[in-house]
């Protein structure tokens, strides 16, 4: 990835398009969106207002895409976007922001500021100016094919494992299956029961799957980083794999970005639609609920409540069926203030919890988490995502709370009926 | 140049040129953004864009709970000087009878004392939204010299119109040119500012709606 | 007591110890992988766990002290993954397992649960020493120690 200013300000003029331009004409500067931003709102620090954000990519708007921008250019009155500018930006567009859309929520005039941050990651990144745990996540992503260089081997073993504790097969690489399920790096390594607990929800289900050993992983740095030339190779990887298996329906796993990757962003990377679905692994499970495949033969008696990921709910639209999984499986599920598609973010997504960097920001901005938690003090916290997992327990452990993180999928399984 | 030269050429020429610029303006600003279009969407809709889209138009008007409790003051006021601009500027007698001049129909306008109040209101407002933005940490932070311009431009209007109806100060005639002058301005430089929001705002929310309206999303 | 030869049977045999024993089995499954992390806390952790006469505030004690662990050990999302330093992470794990009371333990138990944990602690350290694997499996082992423990 050879990087310069000029392949920088290159990639940002490809990424203005109506949206932005509407978006950036729009804007009043009222300040309402850092409000909406906990990168804000727990550090008073009024740069990382979210618009501010996207100041490099309104630079290249305003001076090539307006009449007013480029007289101004001609005269030599624009504002520059040069390496120094870019560095100075680098922690408000990676460290600062987990591209989590609530500012794009409460815009009076409509932005999609998220959505201009990813853009403008862009130009950050073409011009080198990344945080270097994304850059190597990327690296290892396309050379071993996982951010965290987890290999085959590796997840054979895993799925060995599983196997063993289970006794049920997990099929790889079997074709003309209903679902083939992706897996994140960071499951494979810290939450490997994941792989347990959909080998038994599908058995019982008889449910058809297979994992490939080709093309699993889900995460996308690619993403993260903001380059969608690498975004597309880690997508067409499992686009491949899919159509050679010739699979009906590809499920993302509990992570965040990886369904915001291959199931928004997928199809529009690659330049292709799809000849198979993409749901989540909680859409898949409420569908097998709503068929009766799905049952439960006990309940959690703990007082539970659901950190919504932003990428799955938010930006990903899968609000409902998590919670009607949860109340298949509680009697006593209380919502925290702010739940659903307006929760706040556990501040480690978008490439923040990659950054060895944004460590100490991240956890101050858990605050805004916590104070949700502290309103309704459940027993334990339900989520759907494995690094709004580890990253909220990191945090509650900060601060002396014993509150356990549970997944989903792993909590449905351990109470499923026998028949 | 006497006051009534003055305010012949506010009304004439001044008015015909600020029009000219104001429209042609808008209709280059709005086909700047247009005719970078977006890329077709290939992924698997969840939901509907169009309907989400025009929903979000004017459902945006409306903010959530947690962003009015941590900025109502900016809110309120905003609402009240836009309500009060449009009061004025279209319910006033003056000005339907000036707009009729130009389409050709009119409407009942409201009574005299009633736009006095308005715009009273509309004026305390709009002081009161300069103190917020130079006193809010985010709003100082993020204001340039264009939002303090936008602002004086918009604010001359209502403070001549108010002088010029009460016959403060100057001589009629020349307090109507300032007025209409006042005016002529804020269109000419309309365009060139954020102003423009009132016009591509409902692009701007239409988008989001069918950005998150696609995914299924209520934006 | 028959010999314990599966899962099944290992599950089952371990979920109907009382909460003095799951500790101690507990315990001894943990120990047997404790050389593969090098977090010397857990050697502490498992020393109160496996002891009788530990009061409820140690243990609670013991359950802080392993969580730590975990957080201190486990893979960053993007950060290079290192199996030899996941295995280390899944001895803490095991270790938390052991440490948690009966009444709060995930599905199988205290003792069940550290058994797994200290499992994948094993298959980690594998993935990366491929090479030099050696014939036995841990719950070839834990089967034994079990077996061994009710017999006594």
């Amino acid at each position: 990835m050879s990087a310069s200013i000029e392949k920088g300000i290159n990639a940002l003029k490809r990424q203005v398009d109506s949206t932005v331009a509407a978006f950036f004409s729009s804007c009043v500067h009222c300040g309402l969106c850092a409000q909406a931003c906990l990168f804000y709102t727990e550090t008073g620090d009024p740069k990382r207002t979210p618009i501010n954000k996207t100041e490099p990519l309104r630079r290249i708007w305003k001076s090539e895409f307006t009449l007013m921008g480029r007289v101004g250019k001609v005269l030599g009155l624009t504002k520059k976007v040069d390496d120094k500018f870019l560095e100075e930006w680098q922690e408000l567009v990676y460290d600062s922001c987990t591209m989590c859309g609530r500012c794009s929520m409460v815009c009076p005039v409509g932005n999609d500021i998220t959505m201009m941050i990813r853009k403008t990651r862009e130009g950050m990144a073409a011009a080198g100016q990344a945080p270097a745990g994304l850059i190597g996540a990327t690296t290892r992503a396309v050379t071993i094919g996982s951010p965290m260089g987890v290999k085959w081997p590796a997840l054979r073993a895993q799925i060995k494992h599983v196997e063993e504790d289970t006794g049920l097969k997990v099929p790889v690489d079997v074709e003309d299956v209903e679902y083939m399920l992706l897996l994140s790096s960071m499951e494979i390594m810290n939450f490997p029961e994941f792989i347990e607990a959909v080998a038994k929800i599908f058995n019982r289900a008889g449910a058809t799957w297979t994992i490939s050993s080709e093309a699993f992983e889900a995460t996308n740095s690619g993403i993260q980083i903001g380059v969608s030339d690498i975004a597309a190779e880690l997508v067409q990887r499992i686009v491949d794999v899919a159509d050679k298996l010739r699979v009906k329906t590809v499920i993302s796993p509990e992570c965040g970005h990886a369904y915001t990757a291959i199931r928004w962003d997928g199809p529009n990377l690659v330049g292709k639609a799809f000849n198979f679905k993409v749901r989540h692994i909680l859409e898949v499970l409420d569908d097998l609920r709503k068929e009766g495949r799905l049952k439960m033969a006990s309940k959690e008696s703990q007082k539970l409540t659901y950190h919504d990921p932003c990428q799955i709910s938010r930006r990903g639209g899968v609000i409902d069926e998590p919670r009607n999984l949860i109340n298949m499986v509680s009697d006593n599920f209380v919502e925290m203030p702010d739940a659903g598609k307006m929760n706040w973010c556990c501040g480690a997504g978008g490439g923040v919890s990659a950054n060895e960097r944004a460590d100490g920001l991240r956890l101050k901005v858990f605050e805004r988490k916590k104070a949700q938690i502290d309103a309704i003090k459940p027993d334990a916290i339900i989520s759907a995502c494995s690094n709004c997992r580890i990253h909220l327990e990191d945090g509650l452990e900060e601060y002396n709370m014993d509150i356990p993180l549970l997944s989903l999928t792993e909590t449905l399984a351990e109470h499923l009926a026998n028949d | 140049m006497t006051e009534i030269e003055l305010l012949s050429w506010a009304r004439g020429p001044g008015l015909q040129i600020a029009t000219i610029v104001f429209v042609a303006g808008v209709v280059i600003r709005g086909f700047e953004i247009l005719v970078l279009g977006r890329k077709a969407n290939l992924a698997e809709a969840k939901g509907r864009e169009m309907s989400s889209g025009l929903k979000t138009m004017i459902t945006r008007t409306v903010p959530d709970r947690t962003t009015f409790q941590r900025s109502g003051i900016t809110i309120v006021l905003g609402y009240i000087f836009h309500i009060g601009l449009f009061v004025i500027c279209f319910l006033s007698a003056p000005h339907i009878l000036f707009l009729k001049d130009i389409i050709g129909f009119g409407w009942p306008s409201l009574p005299t004392a009633i736009i006095d109040a308005f715009a009273v209101v509309t004026i305390i407002a709009l002081l009161a939204t300069l103190v917020n933005r130079l006193t809010n940490k985010v709003m100082r932070y993020l204001t340039n010299f264009e939002d303090l311009l936008t602002w004086f431009l918009t604010f001359l209007p209502v403070i001549t119109g108010y002088i010029a109806f009460h016959r403060i100060g100057f001589t009629a005639p020349s307090l109507l040119a300032m007025h209409i002058l006042s005016v002529e301005l804020l269109l000419i430089v309309f365009p060139f500012t954020k102003l423009m929001h009132a016009f591509t705002l409902f692009i701007a929310r239409w988008y989001n709606g069918a950005i998150s309206g696609y995914k299924g999303v209520a934006s | 007591m028959s010999e314990i030869g599966n899962d099944t049977d290992f599950r089952a045999a371990l979920e109907s110890l009382d909460e003095g024993q799951q500790r101690k089995s507990a315990a001894f499954f943990v120990q047997h992988v404790l050389h593969l992390s090098t977090d010397k806390r857990l050697e502490r952790v498992i020393r109160t766990v496996a002891d009788a006469d530990a009061t409820k505030e140690e243990l609670a004690a013991a359950l802080k002290l392993a969580h730590a662990a975990t957080f201190d050990s486990h893979a960053r999302c993007g950060a290079e993954g290192h199996w030899s330093d996941q295995a280390g992470y899944f001895v803490a794990r095991a270790a938390v397992a052991a440490a948690t009371p009966v009444a709060l333990a995930r599905a199988g138990g205290p003792a069940w649960q550290a058994a797994m944990s200290a499992r994948m602690a094993y298959t980690s350290m594998l993935i990366e020493d491929a090479p030099n694997q050696s014939a036995h499996t841990e719950c070839e082992w834990q089967y034994q120690a079990l077996s061994d423990f009710l017999n006594a």
